[in-house]
């Protein structure tokens, strides 16, 4: 598939001259890993992604509603009902929403653990929960924080934490769920991301990512490739000012495996029952895996 | 309304206790001492100081003081 798009690259996306500008041509080594279409030394591609995300982060809420017609939403909706967290009743339920900066995940859950704890008529505190966001990125956390103050006052069951989804800053066996929505994909070492949500769940947890499939569906994939290449770059020019951070998220989701290969990274982290459920004809899948 | 509440023992920017509770190094996957004065979580195994910056840690060795 995948007829020849020609993609401009400007430099000022990656910041200078580190970035490897071969479609295809570097051999995909241990210590190289993909930057959009273009191949970026590994130890590149944490600076490059960041760069996307300080560049957007105000407006990436608003940008997504664009790029996926509200769609988003339906999706972060349904991730939520499938983790259908529930509040603890002996100790808190922990949950912890990787790459979940600007909390729209994460907020979600907040919301279907206090309509449960008010059906028993009780009160949504970290008695019951605590759900911590997790995101590399200061600016996305901190547009988070604000979202989070807004809606459920400073004192509220949200944590926010600065890591690397790769090296996790927590215990193991410490937390009962895992989401990731739209993130992974910008995880250079998918592997070492998958290792960790591992090993910090407990016996019984489950782990949930919702992310884009390449598109292989015969017509479909050019009405839908031609709307990502030229329609998403040319809303992000408009609202956010600047087209080449959502280049860059159009070429990722095209790299990322296909949902059949991403299941098959799960179980290989040692998940079970790996599963994955495609929503609106298989443009976004939310993956499944369970420490068991 | 409160009357006469003391402040909290832990400063209004601080880290919720209960995270703290879990949180470890990333790259020791070791314990982790909070200094509140200092706002730092410091890991003595892998030499590194944590910043905590309005109440939200910044687990990154990148961003971490290192101690000797």
């Amino acid at each position: 598939m995948a007829p020849a798009v020609r993609i401009q690259y400007r430099s000022a996306i990656v910041g200078g001259d580190r970035m490897v500008m071969t479609r295809g041509g570097l051999a995909e080594g241990a210590d190289a890993t993909h930057f959009g279409f273009s191949t970026v030394p590994l130890g590149d591609k944490q600076g490059l992604v960041d760069e996307v995300f300080h560049k957007v982060a105000g407006r990436y809420d608003l940008m997504n509603d664009m790029m996926s017609g509200g769609l988003h939403r339906l999706w972060k909706n349904e991730l939520v009902s499938m983790l259908d967290p529930r509040p603890g009743e002996r100790r808190a339920w922990r949950h912890l929403d990787v790459a979940g900066g600007t909390g729209d995940v994460a907020f979600r859950i907040v919301d279907a653990l206090e309509r449960r704890v008010r059906r028993r008529g009780g009160r949504l505190d970290r008695a019951a929960a605590e759900v911590t966001i997790l995101d590399i990125n200061g600016d996305m956390l901190g547009v988070g924080r604000e979202r989070a103050v807004k809606r459920y006052g400073a004192d509220s069951v949200l944590d926010f934490v600065q890591a690397n989804a790769e090296s996790l800053p927590l215990e193991a066996a410490s937390l009962d769920s895992i989401t990731i929505a739209f993130g992974i994909r910008n995880v250079p070492r998918i592997d070492a991301a998958l290792g960790e949500f591992y090993r910090a769940l407990r016996r019984g947890g489950r782990f949930l990512c919702l992310e884009f499939a390449p598109m292989d569906t015969p017509g479909l994939d050019r009405v839908y490739e031609a709307f990502s290449f030229h329609v998403i770059p040319r809303i992000g020019q408009i609202v956010a000012g600047d087209a080449e951070p959502y280049r860059y998220l159009v070429e990722s989701i095209q790299r990322f495996p296909r949902p059949e290969a991403f299941a098959a990274m799960i179980a290989r982290a040692g998940f079970q029952r790996a599963s994955f459920k495609p929503l609106t004809g298989g443009i976004v899948n939310i993956h499944s895996g369970w420490k068991l | 309304m409160s009357e006469h509440h003391q402040p909290a023992p832990q400063p209004a920017s601080g880290i919720d206790p209960k995270l703290l509770e879990i949180l470890v190094c990333p790259v020791t996957k070791g314990v982790l001492e909070y200094d509140a004065a200092k706002q730092e979580l410091v890991s003595r195994a892998a030499k590194l100081a944590y910043p905590i910056r309005d109440g939200i840690p910044i687990m990154l060795p990148e961003e971490a003081r290192k101690l000797d």
